[in-house]
């Protein structure tokens, strides 16, 4: 990538908005306190399952969702259901997010975080 | 491929405090909706947390979004007839979440991908660069701050457009832009969540600045402790320099700023803005009087502008949004909002950001969900070791930088810790005085010697050995370090102190009069006893005293030997059963 | 960690840090922490070095060392435990684990254990409160430690040593 002028940032902007509102996604909360809490082990069985199973799914890392009591923190976002925070997501729960989400496409219980934010 | 469900229903009983009846409730919701779970039309989730606390039991209903809180379980079958099986809304159990936090420091935390320039310029990254180079003169950044109100994150509250302005005003041939990254306050860790979770807001943040006051170097003081956050601004620099964000004629506007990384070495007195810069220069991060103040003469003796990690964050959404939307943020005074890192004896413990104005007590109960266990919440600390406690009865003090200096903490860079009746405050002033006199750098002798002077009149009183004129005595050094010492670390190294003190004196005479600690934490001042009522005479106390201050035998029960016992606390951490007792009050006969 | 090297390594470690850093006076804390990310610590003979490749004197080297609580001048434990001693930790029981470290290993904070397998350290806030009491292990970050799991935590790293 070369350096950029003004209007060559406009324009990659614009195409990187249109192109970000993609959903089929599992983002893992990876900042220090994600890490302490195994947030590696979690985005390695997700990294695994992905490519075992032949998913359709983007895994992305993100840093710290604030919800440090229940690291690590996952976010999945699939199509036809609505986009969930999981916390304390260790390697089972790894494995149940993708068997009963991801496969069965049902909410895993338990372990449902919410958050209210206003941006 | 499977259908997906029509419905889904998220269920919480968030009264929840030892005793979780969520199971139970979803196991009643689902009697109610078999049919319809097997035709795949809805579904039931037990939610670990929704959010909301202290509203009985809590449903949710996607894909409307309708909320119901403190419902019963004879409201169940209704809520089933109307909004499940119909779509329409139960308006007498319905509930409107009330979102307390509002994100604009920690917009794109937990959202883009750190490590990816490209996440963070979809989310409108950049664009306040982009806006200041295009079409906007340095006064008026300045000018757009000032009306935004921002005030500095990193502790103080002095108004950001000021310090700009001053640097601004100074003719030279060379000036600067740090960010002071240099988070040590034990218990505080927002810098290091912005810098790992969205880098880039800060790196615009500090383009911005530098324009404003015609600075072309910035640098990033970071604490070595923080690896990942090293890693990862590093990483951004290099990204932003790639894509002519950084370096010469930035994108082509003749604007040119470059920005390197310095590491801390563990030493708190740097975060204060003279030790810090004398700390960049390579040497020893020793403070120096102001004025001069660095804005004026600072880094090599250039005017340096330092903004903290935060107060920078929020730098490049003022400028995209207005400083007119920002000042409809926040109080009259303090505008905005402000992160925290809520910990300590709250249930959940985290990083979040409030507006300015929201109350303690809300930022408590509402979005840390109360206290560990249901106990009782005794006091917050604001400001960390340059602060002070707030006692439970002004907790409905609305959070800005005036409300807590009246009350004698600060505002400081965003620790916030919960604590409850287990907390005693002469311990906890004791360990925020170590604090600092482990941090102080020795230049001044208020600092070097009436900390060390004032810590041991603490130790003396949590040992029992206090006395009466000690307390005199304490009041008489904080005020001397308050007033004589050199820098921000001294002079408010004794606040800890002060507001225990003003807040909860008779916890410090009763360790004084009465020998005695009332949240047991002071170990020379507590008794262990055995309850005979529970014991069952296991006898896995005497094994495992390692004084042999317990006698007895299992026939007989044991009993503890005051004079021997070194309160350890060995027997009560052995013991299954409970029985033994941790009593804050040696019988009056027992004294010697 | 701790490496064995002969002089002449020693000086090409020291000149290729020199080098990047332009010998700047003001980049010293920055040479310094890349030295001993190699060492493990700052060797007196790398000093001595340093001073004579910079031109800073070494007294001015010593100056800053000794202030900065990161820097060391003995070579540390093969694996550094750090308890944290941060708010959070303290009120959440991190005294009584470093108490029970102190009687496990023998050793008082700062020191290293005879066999140089461990060395312990009590540091500032780790900003993983959240987790709170925390122990660091070199690089891994143990969260929610109490005296009995930190048994089994050490117990790993003597199993690993014992086997080698």
């Amino acid at each position: 990538m070369a350096r950029m002028k003004l209007e060559d940032l406009r324009r990659k902007r614009e195409e990187l908005k249109a192109r970000s509102k993609e959903t089929n996604y599992i983002k893992v909360g990876m900042s220090t306190c994600g890490l302490a809490a195994g947030a590696q082990e979690t985005y390695d069985i997700f990294k695994e399952e992905i490519e075992r199973l032949g998913l359709d799914i983007k895994l992305k890392k993100c840093g710290c969702l604030g919800m440090c009591f229940a690291e690590p923190l996952v976010e999945v976002a699939l199509e036809g259901l609505p986009t969930v925070i999981y916390g304390k997501v260790d390697v089972a729960t790894a494995h149940r997010i993708v068997d009963e989400h991801i496969c069965s496409k049902r909410i895993v219980n338990d372990h449902v975080y919410e958050l209210h934010i206003k941006e | 491929m499977l259908k997906p469900f029509e419905k889904i229903v998220f269920i919480k009983d968030t009264n929840a405090v030892k005793a979780d009846l969520t199971r139970h409730y979803a196991g009643i919701f689902s009697k109610y909706v078999r049919p319809l779970i097997e035709d795949r039309k809805v579904f039931v989730v037990q939610a670990a947390d929704l959010g909301i606390y202290g509203e009985g039991l809590v449903i949710k209903i996607w894909p409307n979004n309708i909320y119901y809180a403190n419902v019963k379980e004879e409201d169940i079958a209704e809520i089933v007839e109307r909004s499940i099986v119909g779509d329409e809304v139960v308006d007498r159990l319905a509930f409107s979440p009330d979102a307390k936090q509002v994100r604009v420091v920690l917009r794109n935390c937990g959202v883009i991908d750190p490590e990816e320039i490209d996440e963070y310029l979809a989310r409108d990254g950049y664009a306040a660069v982009e806006k200041v180079l295009s079409s906007m003169s340095p006064e008026d950044v300045i000018e757009e701050l000032k009306k935004s109100g921002l005030r500095g994150r990193g502790g103080g509250g002095f108004p950001t457009w000021m310090k700009w302005n001053f640097a601004r005003n100074v003719q030279s041939d060379q000036k600067y832009i740090i960010c002071n990254a240099d988070e040590g306050d034990p218990g505080a860790y927002m810098d290091r969540s912005v810098l790992e979770g969205d880098p880039h807001s800060v790196i615009e943040g500090m383009i911005v600045g530098g324009y404003a006051i015609g600075a072309s170097k910035g640098y990033f003081y970071i604490r070595a402790e923080y690896p990942l956050a090293i890693e990862r601004v590093q990483r951004a620099i290099d990204q932003a320099y790639e894509y002519g964000l950084l370096g010469e004629d930035i994108l082509g506007s003749g604007f040119s700023f470059d920005l390197e990384i310095r590491l801390g070495a563990g030493a708190f007195v740097c975060g204060e803005e003279t030790a810090l810069i004398a700390s960049i220069e390579g040497k020893r991060g020793t403070p120096r009087p102001r004025p001069p103040y660095p804005s004026i003469k600072g880094l090599w003796g250039k005017p340096t502008v330092i903004n903290n990690v935060e107060t920078l964050a929020n730098v490049p959404v003022i400028l995209s949004r207005g400083g007119d939307w920002f000042s409809t943020i926040g109080t009259e005074t303090s505008k905005g909002t402000k992160v925290f890192a809520l910990t300590g004896k709250v249930r959940n413990s985290g990083l979040i950001e409030v507006p300015m104005g929201t109350t303690l007590r809300e930022i408590v109960m509402k979005v840390g969900g109360g206290v560990v266990g249901g106990k009782k919440i005794k006091a917050v600390q604001t400001g960390g070791p340059s602060g002070g406690v707030i006692p439970e009865n002004l907790l409905d003090t609305p959070v800005d930088y005036e409300n807590l200096r009246r009350l004698g903490s600060i505002m400081g860079s965003g620790g916030m810790i919960v604590m409850n009746e287990e907390d005693c405050m002469v311990d906890i002033a004791k360990f925020y005085l170590k604090f600092c006199v482990d941090e102080s750098c020795g230049k001044c002798a208020p600092c070097r010697i009436g900390g060390y002077q004032l810590l041991g009149l603490l130790e003396k009183i949590t040992m029992g050995e206090g006395e009466e004129e000690d307390l005199e005595k304490i009041s008489l050094i904080c005020q001397a370090m308050q007033k004589a010492s050199l820098c921000g670390l001294g002079q408010t190294a004794p606040n800890p102190v002060i507001s225990t003190m003003r807040y909860f004196r008779e916890e410090y005479e009763e360790h004084v009069k009465e020998k005695m600690c009332r949240s047991g934490k002071c170990k020379r001042l507590i008794r262990y006893e055995i309850i005979q009522e529970k014991c069952v005479r296991c006898g896995m106390c005497y094994i495992n005293c390692p004084v042999e201050a317990i006698t007895g035998s299992k026939a007989k029960g044991f009993v503890i030997q005051q004079d021997k016992c070194v309160k350890c606390g060995k027997c009560y951490e052995v013991c299954k059963f409970g029985a033994i007792l941790i009593g804050s009050k040696e019988p009056v006969e027992h004294r010697i | 960690m701790a490496k064995q090297l002969t002089e002449d390594q020693l000086k090409e470690l020291v000149e290729s840090v020199v080098d990047r850093w332009g010998g700047r006076p003001d980049a010293l804390i920055m040479m310094l922490h890349a030295i001993q990310d190699e060492f493990g610590y700052i060797p007196r003979r790398v000093s001595l070095y340093l001073s004579q490749k910079t031109g800073i004197p070494l007294a001015q080297i010593y100056e800053v060392i000794t202030f900065y609580h990161l820097f060391r001048t003995s070579p540390p434990g093969k694996h550094k435990i750090s308890v944290c001693m941060g708010t959070a930790c303290y009120l959440k029981g991190a005294p009584q684990i470093v108490e029970k470290l102190k009687e496990i290993l023998e050793i008082k904070e700062g020191e290293s254990t005879p066999d140089g397998l461990f060395q312990l350290e009590t540091v500032r806030c780790l900003g993983c409160c959240g987790l709170a009491p925390v122990v660091m292990i070199d690089d891994k970050v143990y969260g929610k430690v109490n005296p009995e799991k930190i048994m089994d935590i050490l117990a790993q790293y003597t199993k690993e040593q014992d086997s080698k």
